[in-house]
Formats: C-alpha cells, structure tokens, sequence
C-alpha cells in the first residue's frame, strides 16, 4: 500500500516507452487503461491513507531518511494528483485521433505526466531538481513540436530562461546541504527552528524563491509564458497553462512549508510580486489580438492573483489561493482548448477575423462561454468562489482590494472583446465529428460548475477547511454587474480604438537579454528584502 | 554603458552577500552526510567507490531519471533534427570539408584502446573511478571517432533507438528486483548483510546496464547532429 | 579552489547571459553558469588533505561522495539541456539564416 507513489510515477513512463516501442495502431488505447489503473491506484491510496497522511513518509531503499531519497504525500500533493491525472485524461480524449497516428507525440506527452506526478511526491530537494529539469526538457520539446520557426525560438527562450533559474534554485540546494547535512524536506521542515535563521539560510530562500519565480512565470519573468504558450498545440497549452505552471506555485508552497519554522515573513513581498504580476498581465492581455495570447497572458494575470492569495497568513486566504490554482485549471484548459478547435476550424487566430462562432458551432460555444464566465468569476461558477475568498481575505487594505477589483475589470474587458467572436453571420460549416474533443471541453466545463457550486465537500476533504460563508447574495451580482459594465465602457472607449499606446505594449517584446537583465534586478530586490531590511 | 555599469553593481551585490555567506557558512558546516557514507558505505552496498555507492544504491532513485533525462533528449533531439517543413537556409559543413589523413591514422589506433578503456572503466565503477556514465560517455567517444574515420557511415538511428529504450526498461526492472526479494524499491536485491563479492553482481550489472543506455544515447544525438538535414 | 572564486564563474555566466545578443553564445552562457554551480558545489565538498571516496583496507579522511555524485547527474543534465539548445538553434538558422535574437525576431515580424 505504502509503495503505490512508486507506481504512479512508473506506470506512465513504462507506458510511454512501451508506445514508443511498438507504435501499434491501438496504443491510445493501452494508454487509456494505464490511465484508468492509475486512478483507480491514487483513489486506493488516498482512501487508505486518509486522514493519516503523516505515515506516507516511504524512504526508498530503507535507508536512514536523511540519506536516501523519500517520497511523502499529504491532502494538499493529493489534491494536486486528481487534478493532473483528471487534466491528462482531457488531454487524451481531446488529442484521442491525433494520438493514433503520432506516436512520438504520445510518448512525450505520457512520459511528462510521470515525471510531474514525481515532482509533486517527491520529498527529496535534489530529485526535486532533477524533476523540475525533466520538466523542462520535456516541455521545451512539446513546445517545438510543430516545427514553426515562433515556436523555435519560443522554446529556446524558454529553455534557457528557466534552466538558468533552476540552476540557482540548484545553488540554494547545495547551501542547505552543507548547513544541515541533509536535503530531505520533512526532516528540514520538523528540525529547522528560529536559531537557524542565519545569513546562509536566507540567501538559500532567495535563490530558491529566484528558482520557482522563473517556474511559476511571476513578474518580472514571465516574458517566457505567452511566447510558448502560443506558439504550442492547443492541447500542450492547455496542459502548460493548467498544469505544468502549477507546479511552480506547488513548489511555492512545499519550500514555504520547509521554512515555516525559521520564521521569514514572505507575505508581503509576494503580495506585490502577485500583485504586479495580476497588472502587469492584465495589462499585456488587453492589447493582444490573438486569441492564444490573449489566454497565454491571462494565466500570468491569475498566477498573480493565485499569489495574491498564497502569500496571506491567513489559512483561510491561503486555501483560497489553492482553490483558485484548481478553478484556473479547469477554465484555463476549457478555454484553450475551445480556442483550439476554433481556430482549427476557422484557421486563424485573429480574434477581429473570426465571427459567427455560435452560430457555426453551438456546442463548442456554450463550452467556450462557460469558460469565459468562470474566469470573470460569475456568481455560481468556480472563479466566482476563490476570487470572493480572497477578496474578502484583503478586504481589510483598501489599496489591496482595489487592486483585485481592478484586475477583475481588466480580465472582463479583454473577455467581453474575445466575446465578439460569438456574433456574425455563419460563416463556416463544423459538423462535429470528433466527439473525443468535445467530451474532453465537457469534462472540464463540468469541473467548473460542479467546483463552482460544491466547493464545500471538496475544500473540507482536501484541505480542511470549511467555507461556511455564504458568498452568493444580492451583493455578489451587483459586484458582478458593475465589473462586467465597466469593462464594457472599457472596452468601448478606450480599447476598440486601438490607440497608440496599446498598440506599443502590444509589439513591446523584451529580448533575452533584458529578461535576464531583469531576473538579476529581481534577485537583487529580493536580497535587499528579505537580507538587509 | 551605464546598463553594463549598473548590471556589474549587481552583480556585485550578490557576490558580497554570497562572500559574507560562505564566511558564515564555515562556522555552520555539518559533515553528517560525509561521516555517514565512511562509515556505513561499504556495509550497506558492498561498494568500495562511494560515488558508485550512492549512484547506484542510495539515490538510485535519482539515477533512473537521470536516464531518463538522457532518453527523452534522445526523442527530443531525433523528432526536432527531421525536417517536413521548406528550410532554405540549410547547409551541411561535413560535405565541404575532408579529415586530414594523419587524424585518420591516429584515429584507427586510438579507437580500439578507447573502447577497451571504457569498458573497463564500467566494469570497474564499484572498486575504482568510474562507473556507468562515465564509462558510457567514453566508449560513446570511441564510437564517434568511426566517423571521422569513415564519414559516409550509415547508421541505423531507429535499431539503436529502440535497443535504448529497451535497456532502459531493463533497468527499471533490474532496479526494482530488490522489492520482490526483499520487499525495499531501488536497491540491491541481495540483502545488505550478505558478502560483499555477491553484492558487486548487482552493482556491476546495473554499471554494465547504464553504461550501454549512456554510449547508445550520446551516439544516438551525435548522429542526429551529424546528418542534420539530410 | 575557493568557493568565492567559482561564484565569480557563475556571475561572468550571468553577465554573459544579460549582454549578448547570440543565441548560440547565450547557450554558452548557461553552460558556464552550470559548470559554476558543478564547481561550487565539488569545492564546497572538498577539504585540504581529503582523499578520493574510494575505501581502502586502511581508514582515511575522505572528502564528501554525495556531492561528487550529484553532480554527475548534473552534468548529464547539463549535457543534454546543450545538446537540445543546440539543435534548436540549428533549426533556427535553418528558419531565419540568422542567430542574433534581435534579428530573429524582426525577420519573424517581417513574415507575419
């Protein structure tokens, strides 16, 4: 029973090679049955263990557990399992056709769900490293996938900026390792007491946090995002921007947890990188035109209210966070990939050239609107709940609220321009023949509303705690009134006019070398932070 | 220039915390990880080379995906160098330019003692330096240097693939042997009080395992590189 | 070696990294950082007087294994982070004839 993390991390990468190996015409099939023993396995797991999560600690070998590596589990890393292995089920049914011909697409595409289940186990700092590098390989090569000259270069700017950070992430390993003796996360977090707090510790924290900043796109370093996220397949980003980003906030979390005791009192920082990040994102967002980039830079905007979220003291607030990092998930990827069967069908990524979507295909729409719906958080859908906890977390600073309730605006203007691709005549003829894609935009329109409207059941199980606030009152659709209307003067006045200045932060690109430029300025400012002040 | 300037003062900054640091750090040194492998490396692993030791035993784990790292650069690196796509800036240096005749003499010399060296370099990781990936890296030189002997040889990309992967699963499953005779995922699967001589069976399997994965792979991207475009 | 020293390593990678304007130097960059980072980490590991971690019958002071071994796997790491960059930036020259980032971007601007 103890040893079923072991399985869920092996069965997909043995199942990919094995599709590598025989390219056999049914092998979306065999996957399929991996995936379905895989979810039956984490559900056991999960049962089993309930409530009892300390004794999941499982050292591989049986070594003493400050040598070997370890992998542990506990209600927040299980959470974060059902989610990948539901998004990869999506993903399958929605790549279903393509994956019987394209065999090397499959094998990646497996092989990446094993490694990300690893690197949510794991308990071990340098296999959290050696997995957060498999990541990025892994990803760099589903990014290039379509052999386009963008998304060339969209994946080398994205492997080289992110393995400079996780190389300084590798740094503040190896400065724990010599401090304490020991990389192992449970026995650093339980052994690590206020005393420890010296000079050594911090600069490991900031080059940590410098690591995951770069993984999790936070502001200054999040120019990699859009320009991979749009240049990918549809259905890569909908699993980059999902998934594979969370698990930079997840190790957010997991290296806070190991500094908790030591005391570094990190919130505020983070609340204004997240909050940057939210701006600076929206910002990008509503000058694009194309659709992808349009949703690329809207994951940098909830990444920032994700961390708006984390970065509270307050349990409450902080599960807040977590819950939105779920609710993100599940519209982020409806919306990709209802993006992406549009643009397949209409064969441009224009936002101001498609029109007649609702009237060509209603189904895909009705989808894409739920989607839409969640993310500008609409009372009973799932954005609606984790933007209203963390309102009412910072509700008591009024610069802070205004700042969401300003993102929140933004995030409704650019949705009320993608909106317009809705209108128009029928200009193009989809009969749905492919119905794997749409089972997967009904898997995860399904996600929104049921986390929309049953959050309690879920957040009590995972994360214990109980929302007993009722956040649905006249009050909430009077919010929702007035942020959807004045997103719509937004849009009106100032947007569809497309004045100079959007039109500058629309080609402003920032080249490699400032966004390295930039990261250093980034360190720099943490160390001033959390060093000297 | 003052952006240059301004990064250099940066720069500066991290290297003062990091001195300050490392001047710190030197009153907190904890050698438990060090103490440790002196004196229980070669017990538990029947190892006499600790670096073997842990990669193969104690991180074991970590070395698995290290492999793997190593197979999906492989695929990566293979599906990226074909090309279906009109690139018109496509050259190929290898066409222009001949290998001097004295490289080719010294090459057809050297490359026997190269391949005898690295496996010897494998079998041996448990009792001297070495080990699978070093090993594995040398012979895959070896191989290499074939083709500056003979630059029209044509390889089979799609065999040594394959045998690649199958190595690898052949060390997924010689890893977890150990859960079946004594019920601990990736270790040995002899238990850690028996003789060390039985041990080494293990360890040099494994060694011999990873080495091939190793020269197969590197071959493999070398190749890849190599015929680039054509 | 001096641990300080190998830091120096690590920032001429990141003062490379924010000043040029080649792709294919940037690559070089990332590896300089990384045989920084291998550096450091050997050296911090390693003390006057050690010996290599081989036992022998007789007991001597040996420097720290775990560090060595890690960065084996660094190094693979490594290898094969710069053998994927590189074949990128082949295919880039293939796309736009040219390697600088700027001009990449301005041909790419150019096309759409």
């Amino acid at each position: 029973m103890i040893n079923i993390p072991i399985l869920l991390i092996f069965l997909p990468v043995v199942t990919s090679i094995l599709v590598y190996l025989f390219k056999w015409k049914h092998m979306n099939i065999v996957v399929l049955g991996s995936q379905l023993i895989l979810t039956i396995l984490a559900a056991i797991y999960f049962g089993h263990f309930y409530g009892q999560f300390e004794h999941t600690h499982l050292v591989l070998g049986g070594w003493d557990h400050r040598i070997g590596i370890s992998l542990a589990n506990d209600e927040l890393s299980m959470s974060f399992i059902f989610l990948s292995i539901f998004t990869w089920w999506m993903v399958l049914a929605y790549t279903f056709k393509y994956g019987k011909t394209d065999h090397t697409f499959l094998f990646f595409l497996v092989f990446l769900q094993g490694v990300f289940l690893g690197l949510l186990q794991s308990n071990d700092l340098f296999n959290l490293f050696v997995f957060l590098e498999l990541t990025t390989i892994i990803v760099t090569i589903l990014i290039a996938y379509k052999k386009r000259g963008e998304s060339f270069r969209a994946a080398i700017y994205y492997i080289l900026l992110n393995t400079s950070g996780v190389l300084l992430f590798l740094i503040g390993i190896i400065l724990i390792y010599f401090t304490f003796g020991t990389i192992n996360i449970v026995y650093l977090h339980e052994t690590l007491t206020p005393g420890d707090d010296t000079m050594v510790l911090r600069l490991s924290y900031i080059l940590l946090m410098a690591g995951i900043s770069v993984k999790s796109a936070l502001f200054p370093v999040f120019t990699w995002l859009p320009k991979a996220h749009g240049a990918a397949q549809s259905a890569i980003s909908a699993l980059l921007s999902g998934l594979v980003v969370k698990g930079g906030i997840y190790l957010f979390f997991r290296m806070n947890f190991l500094y908790d005791n030591v005391g570094i009192h990190y919130g505020d920082f983070f609340y204004w990188v997240g909050a940057l990040t939210a701006v600076v994102g929206v910002m990008f967002a509503l000058s694009q035109k194309d659709i992808k980039q349009i949703l690329a830079f809207h994951t940098v905007s909830q990444i920032g209210i994700i961390m708006m979220g984390l970065s509270s003291s307050d349990a409450n607030t902080f599960y807040g966070g977590v819950l939105h990092t779920f609710n993100h998930a599940f519209f982020k990827s409806l919306l990709f990939l209802g993006a992406g069967v549009i643009i397949q069908v209409y064969r441009t990524k224009k936002v101001t050239e498609i029109r007649g979507v609702m009237r060509s295909m209603p189904v895909v729409s009705v989808f894409m609107i739920i989607g839409m719906l969640s993310i500008t958080g609409a009372p009973f859908f799932n954005g609606f709940i984790s933007k209203s906890i963390i309102k009412y977390g910072i509700e008591d600073s009024t610069i802070r609220y205004w700042i969401l309730f300003a993102v929140n605006i933004g995030t409704a203007t650019s949705f009320i321009k993608m909106s317009q691709i809705f209108f128009g005549p029928r200009t193009v003829s989809y009969p749905i023949k492919n119905m794997a894609q749409n089972f997967a935009l009904f898997g995860f329109a399904l996600g929104c509303i049921t986390l929309g409207n049953f959050y309690i059941p879920f957040t009590e199980s995972f994360f214990g705690i109980a929302y007993d606030q009722e956040f649905i009152h006249v009050g909430a659709f009077i919010d929702y009134a007035v942020t959807l209307g004045l997103g719509f003067m937004l849009y009106h006045f100032v947007i569809s006019k497309d004045y100079k200045p959007i039109q500058n932060i629309r080609n402003f690109k920032l080249s490699f070398e400032s966004a390295n430029y930039v990261f250093i300025i980034y360190i720099v400012v943490m160390v001033t932070y959390f060093i000297w002040l | 220039m003052s952006r240059r300037l301004f990064l250099i003062a940066m720069l500066g900054v991290l290297f003062v915390v990091f001195t300050l640091s490392m001047i710190e750090l030197e009153s907190l040194y904890n050698n438990y990880g060090m103490r440790y492998f002196l004196n229980e490396g070669f017990d538990d692993t029947g190892s006499r080379n600790l670096v073997t030791a842990i990669l193969l035993d104690y991180r074991l784990f970590d070395s698995l995906f290290e492999a793997g790292i190593l197979l999906i650069a492989v695929s990566g690196v293979i599906w990226i160098s074909k090309h279906d796509v009109e690139e018109k800036n496509a050259q190929f240096m290898l066409d222009k330019y001949k290998t001097p005749d004295l490289f080719v003499t010294f090459s057809r010399l050297v490359y026997p003692l190269m391949l005898a060296f690295g496996f010897y370099v494998i079998i041996n990781g448990h009792v001297s330096p070495g080990g699978g990936f070093q090993g594995g890296a040398i012979v895959a030189t070896a191989i290499l240097i074939l083709y500056y002997i003979d630059g029209n040889k044509e390889t089979n990309i799609g065999l040594i693939v394959t045998i690649e992967k199958i190595i690898y699963l052949l060390i997924i499953l010689l890893a977890s042997l150990s859960f079946f005779t004594r019920g601990e995922f990736f270790t040995n699967f002899f238990v850690p009080s028996a003789n060390p001589d039985l041990k080494a069976i293990y360890l040099v399997l494994l060694n011999v395992f990873i080495g091939f994965k190793v020269a197969l792979g590197l071959w493999t991207i070398f190749t890849a590189f190599l015929k680039e475009g054509r | 070696m001096n641990p300080i020293l190998t830091f120096i390593v690590i920032l001429i990678g990141f003062y490379g990294l924010s000043t040029s304007d080649n792709i294919i130097k940037s690559v070089f960059c990332v590896t300089i950082i990384e045989s920084g980072v291998i550096l450091l980490f050997l050296n911090l590991g390693n003390f006057e007087g050690g010996a290599i971690p081989i036992l022998n019958d007789h007991l001597v002071d040996i420097v720290d294994p775990l560090p060595q071994a890690l960065m084996i796997t660094t190094i693979v790491i490594g290898s094969t982070v710069t053998a994927l960059s590189l074949m990128l930036c082949i295919k880039i020259f293939h796309h736009y004839g040219t390697v600088e980032w700027a001009e990449v971007l301005r041909r790419e601007d150019v096309k759409s």
